[in-house]
């Protein structure tokens, strides 16, 4: 089946036969085209340049291409035919539209076009008509795509005079010439390639902002998948766009070029689209002196909106009051409160203010602590201080600590009493701030599980921005006690102060033995059995301290003291995690119901797709909440078992209980720097499928449904 | 937060449904008929070098190597080195797609020779291999690897004139494969018709 170009040539008629004014130069019909050669002005001035167009009219929803032609097509051709002496200058196009056909992407143009050239008649030439032509060569395409061709020619005249512009065709080449890419003064432009993406940074000079909606073009074909979706993420008062690198990525780039297009404009800049080079850097971290590029999230959808992720920290920060390890040391807060509901309403107030600052500037430390320790090359996801055995040994220490003592089995003693007591005003407030420093010491085991996903897309951002999210977190979590701190009314609703406080205090030890009980079984998963053991043994002598503490509480002398920190330290040499923490690794044996998972390895996950298997990886880590849940829940649900099985699909599990920069590396080339991750790679794509981080077994069976049929050879099957 | 993390999930399932086959990696596997109705599967193939062409004789960049009589030739000069498999991934309800005996009969006019003719209705071994034109070419070595991925030659036209004037990358990459040297050229940009994807 053959589709000719018809050229309908009919009207084919010389210029010189219409009238000595050469800006009606004949239109040159095609079956899906409508193509003239226009001039801006009535003349030309010897030895200057003089701009024409190809004007391009296409049928309804046929298109032509630009310069880059995107997945298929061809960029439109002009071969200039001219006097003796013109010169004729480049194509200057127009920026494109994004023209999506079926799974791919073409750039072109739809409606009209005019392709912009200079052409310059000698210094020497004589006033007079002249005759410029031109073979022009089209691809236009709709579902189909017809290559099509003109000869097209107009009378230019050449004058000495300043020419007249041309009232015809002046809208329609001011109108391309507006859509020309601009140059961007004071802007700076550069590139990364990170993981699968090309990161393209966008910083407006001083006082200005990127626009929020960026599409960009590149010259070079082979660059970027062009139909994959661009990312648009701000960057201070700039912006980053990722793309995704066409596979194999080019090598020796030194840069990209390309334009730039926003509807919305640039801010004091005419146009719409602007040209740009942007040399390639290792990484746009280091430009910024910003944090880890190397993880750079994917944050369409928020297209930028810096407010919004504060305003989920915020929000975030307010639940964390309810987590187990959060809410016994916030209720004491609270009744501290009620005890003095009915003093000082402007102590109280400073109270809830001094209690908040402890709360924003802990978070504000562990936040900076993290992003240095990034800065220095460190590969740490939130969740950090989990992973090393020390901390979580300090922090169920800690922990049976605070239960002890609201179980009521000691009081603190005079050191801490000087602090907390309640008879100087200034006791009272270093009581505050403590609390809140203790409030948030204590939060981070929850926030790690919980926040982690959430709180490590703030460190794709810029330094300043992750600090304002962490203090968003903090401030949200001050926020319900600031509240009772300044609307004392609220407290009025508690029944009044009396036995039941107690009482109440006594059930809130329950939650943080139970985080301890957590915490032993965190430091199994990182350390073995023994570890566990000696942590139980070093928790009982500092429960034998506390005791003693408290049973004596009215001895005198400081014997007391002595022997209780005596047993403390010697609880807690002998809980410290030994040099030997040889880590529990390698896949138990798989218990009947459950996925038979399998140490991760990036080899491993290659080496199975090699051999057609399609992979499942679970990265996770033991004192990652969600990612337990999500395991016994959905992973080891029967039906999902079966369905691996059915499929052959193997599951690997990466464990980040302890730090693994392989793990880190994997988990940042997939855009995260926290678990839970589920990743399918399948034979033959490039990138793996992602499952959300919350899963239910409907979705995973689901998402396993989407997968090509079991065996490999038949993984593509004819319908 | 989470619904921004579940957003750009959602993204990233959007860009895996296109997938790629790239050179170094293995080549996808396939399963499909041909135009005579029997399976082909790239398994059967294992221990051959297999050439895929992507095609659509409704296309002017494909018209061009076939009027020129440039893809037969090579056809047939390959015949007794590699598997040559045309690939048709036209969806049914495009105006370009044909029954089996039309083409079968366009097939013979032009004297075209792929040892098979894949009809790929669906499309899914297209967005397999990440084939985006006709004609777009793939090289798969015996072990099962791409060695080529990309254009039929250099010149980016609908002239049949330009076939004589084009280096062609699948003829380079042939011959070297056949003298034992690695491709020297192994990805270009494809050109030609969009494929008709449903």
């Amino acid at each position: 089946m053959y589709r000719t170009t018809i050229l309908l040539l009919a009207g084919l008629v010389t210029g010189a036969g219409l009238g000595t004014h050469a800006f009606a130069a004949p239109l040159v019909k095609t079956e899906h085209v409508e193509a003239e050669l226009v001039t801006e002005k009535t003349s030309a001035q010897p030895g200057k340049p003089a701009t024409v167009g190809l004007k391009l009219r296409m049928a309804e929803h046929w298109h032509t291409y630009w310069k880059n032609p995107g997945d298929s097509g061809l960029p439109t051709r002009i071969q200039w035919v001219l006097p003796e002496g013109w010169k004729a200058g480049e194509i200057q196009w127009p920026y494109p539209v994004r023209l999506p056909i079926g799974p791919l992407m073409n750039y072109g143009y739809e409606d009209e076009v005019v392709l912009l050239s200079d052409l310059t008649p000698p210094a020497d030439a004589k006033p007079g008509d002249y005759t410029v032509k031109a073979k022009a060569e089209w691809l236009v395409c709709k579902d189909v795509c017809i290559p099509e061709k003109g000869d097209l020619d107009m009378v230019l005249a050449v004058a000495a005079a300043e020419p007249a512009s041309n009232p015809r065709f002046q809208a329609h080449i001011e109108r391309s010439r507006n859509m020309l890419p601009g140059a961007a003064p004071g802007w700076k432009f550069d590139a990364a390639l990170l993981g699968g993406s090309l990161v393209l940074r966008l910083t407006p000079p001083a006082g200005a902002s990127a626009p929020r909606a960026i599409t960009f073009f590149p010259d070079r074909e082979l660059l970027i998948e062009p139909a994959a979706p661009q990312k648009i993420t701000r960057d201070g008062s700039g912006v980053r766009i990722e793309m995704k690198l066409a596979d194999p990525p080019p090598t020796g780039l030194q840069s990209v070029s390309g334009v730039a297009v926003s509807d919305a404009g640039w801010p004091a800049m005419p146009r719409k689209a602007i040209a740009l080079e942007a040399p390639i850097t290792a990484s746009l971290g280091a430009v910024a002196g910003s944090t880890d590029p190397g993880s750079l999230a994917s944050a369409d959808g928020i297209g930028g909106s810096a407010l919004a992720a504060l305003a989920f920290a915020l929000l975030g920060g307010m639940l964390l009051n309810l987590m187990p390890c959060v809410f016994p040391v916030l209720g004491i807060k609270v009744m501290g409160f009620v005890e003095h509901a009915h003093g000082d309403a402007r102590a109280m107030r400073l109270q809830g203010w001094i209690f908040a600052g402890g709360v924003l500037l802990s978070f504000l430390l562990l936040a900076g602590l993290m992003l240095l320790l990034r800065a220095g090359g460190a590969q740490l996801g939130w969740g950090f201080q989990l992973q090393s055995p020390t901390v979580v040994v300090l922090l169920a220490t800690l922990f049976l600590l605070l239960a002890l003592n609201l179980s009521g089995v000691f009081e603190w003693g005079a050191f801490a009493q000087s602090l907390t007591s309640n008879v100087s005003a200034r006791g009272r407030y270093a009581d505050a701030f403590l609390a809140g420093v203790l409030a948030s010491v204590v939060a981070t085991p929850c926030t790690a599980p919980f926040m982690g996903a959430a709180v490590g897309f703030t460190l794709t951002q810029s330094a300043p921005l992750s600090m304002a999210v962490f203090g968003a977190l903090g401030a949200g979590m001050a926020l319900p006690v600031l509240l009772l701190a300044h609307f004392p009314a609220l407290l009025k609703r508690l029944p009044r102060p009396g036995a039941w406080m107690e009482t109440f205090k006594q059930v809130l030890a329950f939650p943080l033995y139970a985080t301890v009980a957590w915490l032993a079984w965190v430091l199994g998963a990182q350390s073995g059995n023994d570890a566990i053991l000696a942590l139980l043994a070093g928790l009982l002598l500092v429960a034998m301290g506390a005791w003693m503490y408290g049973r004596w509480e009215h001895a005198p002398g400081l014997w007391r003291a002595v022997v209780a920190t005596l047993l403390a330290a010697t609880g807690l040499a002998v809980a410290w995690p030994g040099s030997s923490t040889a880590a529990v690794t390698g896949a138990a044996a798989a218990r009947e119901g459950e996925l038979a998972w399998q140490e991760w390895s990036p080899e491993k996950v290659a080496a199975l797709n090699a051999a057609g298997r399609v992979v499942f990886v679970d990265f996770t880590a033991a004192w990652c909440v969600t990612c337990q849940v999500n395991k016994r829940v959905s992973l080891h649900n029967s039906a999902v078992v079966k369905e691996f099985a059915a499929r052959g699909v193997v599951p690997l599990k990466a464990d980040w209980t302890r730090q693994d920069p392989r793990i880190t590396a994997a988990l940042a080339e997939l855009g995260r720097n926290a678990v839970p991750v589920y990743a399918i790679y399948l034979p033959g794509e490039s990138a793996p499928r992602l499952l959300p981080e919350v899963l239910t077994p409907s979705l995973v069976l689901a998402e396993l449904g989407r997968l090509p049929a079991a065996s490999p050879a038949t993984a593509i099957t004819q319908r | 937060m989470k619904k921004l993390l579940a957003l750009s999930i959602a993204s990233v399932f959007c860009a895996a449904a296109f997938a790629n086959a790239p050179v170094g990696k293995p080549a996808p596997a396939f399963a499909v008929t041909d135009l005579t109705g029997k399976p082909v599967n790239l398994a059967d193939y294992k221990g051959k070098t297999v050439v895929l062409e992507w095609h659509n004789f409704g296309c002017p960049f494909v018209q061009k190597h076939y009027r020129s009589g440039n893809m037969q030739a090579l056809q047939k000069k390959y015949a007794n080195d590699v598997v040559w498999l045309a690939v048709n991934s036209t969806n049914k309800g495009h105006s370009d797609w044909e029954e089996a005996p039309k083409l079968t009969g366009q097939l013979k006019d032009f004297g075209a020779q792929p040892a098979r003719y894949l009809v790929d209705e669906p499309g899914r071994m297209g967005l397999a291999y990440g084939a985006k034109t006709t004609p777009h070419m793939y090289i798969i070595d015996p072990s099962g690897t791409v060695v080529y991925n990309g254009a039929i030659d250099d010149k980016r036209s609908t002239d049949v004139a330009d076939v004589k004037l084009a280096k062609n990358y699948v003829v380079a990459a042939l011959d070297e494969l056949k003298a034992g040297k690695p491709v020297s050229t192994a990805t270009t940009a494809p050109y030609g018709c969009t494929v008709k994807y449903r």
